[in-house]
């Protein structure tokens, strides 16, 4: 990717019924913390967002006040993606609440195509109470496989709700289908803004310090630091390579030898991407990264990444 | 109160008490008698009108699964395989070469301003034998103008490098569907949604606005004309309040020469509101738009393997297809419409969803017992005879795509299901032995509009390469004429209105050059369509 136009980053929330997609949505939409996120739901469902959220609804938009919007796709993800690239401004980021039946991997490879968009990843959620039953149903079997197989992330929903030891077999059977998965429990599906669209960059003006929300701050942490000379490239990717699961996602931007152009770097779980920085603001160089409070080890990190 | 006796060489009016005739009286639009002259002038004055004293009558064909794309499409331009004849009239014959391909590019090329995209369709690279074509071959028509060639499965497309440039793919480009030549860089081959979306965004190709225009909806009704069609549906369609507004303007004038029955989509908003939604537009309906019955949608399309197949699945190999909605919740749409009345088209292609299906409709009667809910199989291909069975139990019609043995039997037969299955593939025989109510579709445009031609497949079932797919499936000439008159309008609940010419029904006539049952079945395609009678309103065809 050398395209340096502004792209509309995305991300794929994915399903079955009754995974808690809509829970997820919500709490992301509750918790937005200043960034314009838009929904895109691809179910026949309503539309699933808590009335109190609510500011305005116009035809199929609903409009919250905390300038996040909502929208049905009306079964038709073609020309819900071309009228909201067509509007402008756009949101800062697109979510696509998909079906419980739909390929992730589709949606994905529109985002891939697409020069306007970006993918930023494809997060699945699964019941951990109906997700083996499910996995087994001959009818739909293949299709969660199938979403779970392509995702970055998987939540592993309603954690509460089974024993330690059915949790384990849960836990198994989803590193068999998507090895390259990273799993995470979750309640509620209250997985933090920044896991579920990305950590945001610190402007050199405004050094952000990220608020983690509320009862989250126990389960994660975070990692940051901050480059002020270029990097060696090589030596770089073999730092990223090194991380090895141990973050969950990682984002920033840095400048690489001989190369002029800042370059903004995604992880989600395992997988990354390097690109030429499209954001027009100025940007200081580094990286932040967020894990498990009990896998994200700051000082093996600043080891990785000091000597790049 | 006028009323005029239409004269005929003879009249196949599909009654079986009154199956012969010569005369049909028609008042106020409805047929008032069936008979000879003497039967149908008693009722006192009237004109004679001679107009089809050496034509055939028939009751006006019913299509029961077309879309409004079917007109839309003519907008772009045809190079497809098999021959096909455009609304106006105009016989665009099948492009049996690449070359033949381009050179009707180039001619279109010439005429074109600037700068206009040159957008084709029904392209079908597996019938031309020379080799599968690239992009280099559609910049030998144009290095400036952005090309479009989209293949008749509306899955895939071929374009040239202006229009590789508009959506900046290039040989770094990673994404599935993007085919690279031997050099790496794209070979103008793009693949699935997901590889077209950029460029149908940036050249405007909405296949959904196609089938919303004036001129799209105008453009159907004169296809449909050109074969006989006096009542077509539009099998699926968003409906919302401007465009009803607009399917009623369009079709309440005199001159629009057929009955509509669009669908609603089901899958585009709640079950309740789907419903709710059904209930209120149907209020809307007229004598020539019926509205109210709504579209579902299940699994996708054999022969792009995206059916959802019973074991053991894809002759080739191929993975399972997908669901366009889960079964689990299939069921609760269909109950839920059960309960409010709603007339349900349920789109099948594979016989894992058409079980899927026939749980679904279970379930919803078991809950709520719906006496004479018509809810009609949409394609259906591959429906086995236990879920015929099963269909008659249920009170579930049958409306088969008889077309696809021609157009692509030889291809499931070969790839996609293998010869056991594709034998029994749409079988007309099954469902009628089994009490199941058929009609047979043309899916148009997948397949051109031509109730004689579904007629002709469900009869004699022959291939592009002119083998018989499963002769025990084989109809005779007057069941299959069933399937494209009252086998359909009765999927449609419009038996009592349309189908048959009978006293009381509207007056809605296919003319014929010949009488279906006296030429041979294998000619009954070749029967030349003089027009339409709507209403007791003459519709020729124009020429």
């Amino acid at each position: 990717m050398t395209d340096i136009q502004p792209s509309l980053p995305l991300t794929i929330i994915s399903g079955y019924l009754g995974s808690g997609k809509t829970t997820l949505v919500n709490h992301l939409l509750r918790n937005a913390n200043g960034r314009r996120l838009m929904v895109l739901v691809n179910d026949f469902g309503d539309l699933p967002i808590d009335a109190d959220l609510i500011q305005s609804r116009d035809g199929d938009m609903i409009n919250l006040a905390n300038g996040c919007a909502c929208c049905s796709m009306g079964g038709d993800l073609f020309n819900a993606l071309v009228d909201v690239l067509d509007q402008k401004p756009w949101p800062d980021h697109l979510l696509i609440e998909a079906s419980g039946v739909a390929d992730p991997a589709r949606i994905a490879n529109i985002a891939l195509a697409e020069p306007d968009l970006k993918l930023d990843a494809t997060i699945a959620l699964v019941d951990a109470e109906t997700f083996e039953n499910h996995a087994d149903d001959p009818l739909i079997g293949e299709t969660l496989t199938q979403q779970l197989a392509v995702s970055d992330l998987i939540l592993i929903n309603k954690s509460d709700l089974v024993e330690a030891k059915a949790m384990e077999n849960v836990s198994f059977k989803l590193g068999t289908i998507a090895p390259n998965a990273t799993r995470i429990e979750t309640q509620y599906a209250s997985l933090p803004l920044d896991l579920a669209v990305g950590l945001e960059l610190a402007s050199s003006e405004k050094k952000a310090e990220h608020s983690d929300d509320g009862d989250h701050s126990a389960a994660y942490a975070k990692w940051s630091i901050s480059y002020d000379r270029p990097l060696d490239r090589e030596a770089f990717e073999v730092a990223l390579e090194r991380l090895d699961g141990r973050v969950l996602r990682l984002k920033g931007i840095v400048r690489f030898k001989g190369n002029d152009t800042p370059q903004v770097i995604q992880l989600v779980g395992r997988r990354h991407s390097i690109a030429a920085f499209d954001g027009a603001e100025n940007v200081q160089n580094g990286l932040i990264a967020i894990g498990f409070k009990g896998s994200l080890d700051r000082s093996l990190l600043d080891e990785i990444f000091s000597n790049v | 109160m006028s009323t005029t006796i239409f004269q005929a060489k003879n009249i196949v009016t599909m009654d079986p008490n009154n199956p012969q005739a010569t005369h049909v009286a028609v008042q106020d639009g409805r047929i008032l008698g069936v008979g000879d002259y003497q039967q149908t002038s008693s009722w006192g004055e009237h004109r004679l009108d001679k107009s089809f004293a050496g034509k055939t009558l028939l009751p006006g064909f019913v299509e029961g699964h077309a879309h409004l794309l079917a007109g839309g499409m003519w907008k772009f331009l045809y190079v497809g395989y098999q021959d096909r004849i455009d609304p106006d009239g105009r016989l665009w014959k099948g492009v049996l070469t690449l070359e033949n391909v381009l050179e009707r590019m180039r001619e279109v090329d010439a005429e074109m301003p600037a700068e206009t995209p040159l957008i084709a369709w029904g392209f079908d690279p597996i019938f031309l034998m020379d080799r599968r074509p690239d992009r280099n071959d559609f910049d030998s028509v144009s290095k400036t103008r952005p090309i479009v060639v989209m293949h008749s499965n509306f899955h895939l497309m071929t374009v040239n490098s202006p229009t590789l440039e508009l959506a900046q793919y290039s040989a770094s480009s990673n994404v599935d569907g993007i085919v690279k030549g031997d050099a790496g860089e794209p070979n103008g081959e793009l693949q699935e949604m997901a590889a077209m979306f950029p460029i149908m965004r940036r050249l405007g190709i909405d296949f959904r606005e196609l089938g919303r225009t004036r001129d799209a909806v105008e453009a159907f009704g004169r296809v449909c004309n050109r074969v006989g069609v006096t009542t077509a549906t539009d099998l699926i369609n968003d409906l919302d309040d401007e465009a009803v507004e607009n399917l009623r303007d369009i079709t309440g004038t005199d001159e629009y020469p057929i009955r509509l029955v669009p669908m609603l989509n089901a899958l585009s908003q709640t079950p309740p509101e789907t419903a709710k939604r059904a209930v209120a537009i149907k209020a809307k309906s007229t004598e020539k738009l019926h509205l109210g019955g709504v579209k579902l949608l299940t699994d996708g399309s054999i022969q792009a393997f995206t059916a959802r197949l019973k074991w053991p699945g894809y002759y080739n190999g191929a993975p399972n297809g997908i669901w366009n909605i889960a079964p689990e919740q299939l069921k609760t749409l269909v109950d839920t419409l059960n309960q409010s009345g709603v007339a349900m088209h349920i789109h099948v292609n594979g016989d894992e969803a058409v079980e899927a299906a026939l749980d679904a409709v279970e379930y919803a009667m078991v809950n709520h017992p719906t006496p004479d809910h018509r809810i009609t199989l949409q394609h259906c291909q591959m429906a086995d005879k236990a879920q015929y069975r099963r269909m008659k139990r249920l009170g579930v019609c049958a409306n088969l795509f008889s077309n696809h043995i021609y157009y692509f039997g030889d291809q499931h037969a070969a790839i996609t299901i293998g010869p056991d299955r594709a034998s029994r593939m749409d079988g007309c025989r099954s469902a009628l032995d089994n009490g199941v109510p058929l009609a047979v579709h043309s899916d148009a445009p997948v397949t051109p509009m031509g109730p004689l031609t579904c007629a002709w497949a469900a009869c004699n079932r022959l291939t592009a390469s002119g083998e018989v797919l499963g002769a025990e499936e084989c109809i005779s000439v007057e069941e299959a004429l069933h399937a494209v008159t009252l086998g359909p309008a009765y999927t449609l609940k419009l038996d009592g209105e349309v189908g048959s010419i009978e006293v009381g029904k509207w007056a809605d006539f296919a003319v014929l050059e010949d009488d279906p049952f006296a030429v041979e079945p294998s000619k009954l395609k070749d029967i030349e369509v003089w027009g339409t009678v709507l209403g007791g309103v003459i519709h020729k065809i124009d020429d």
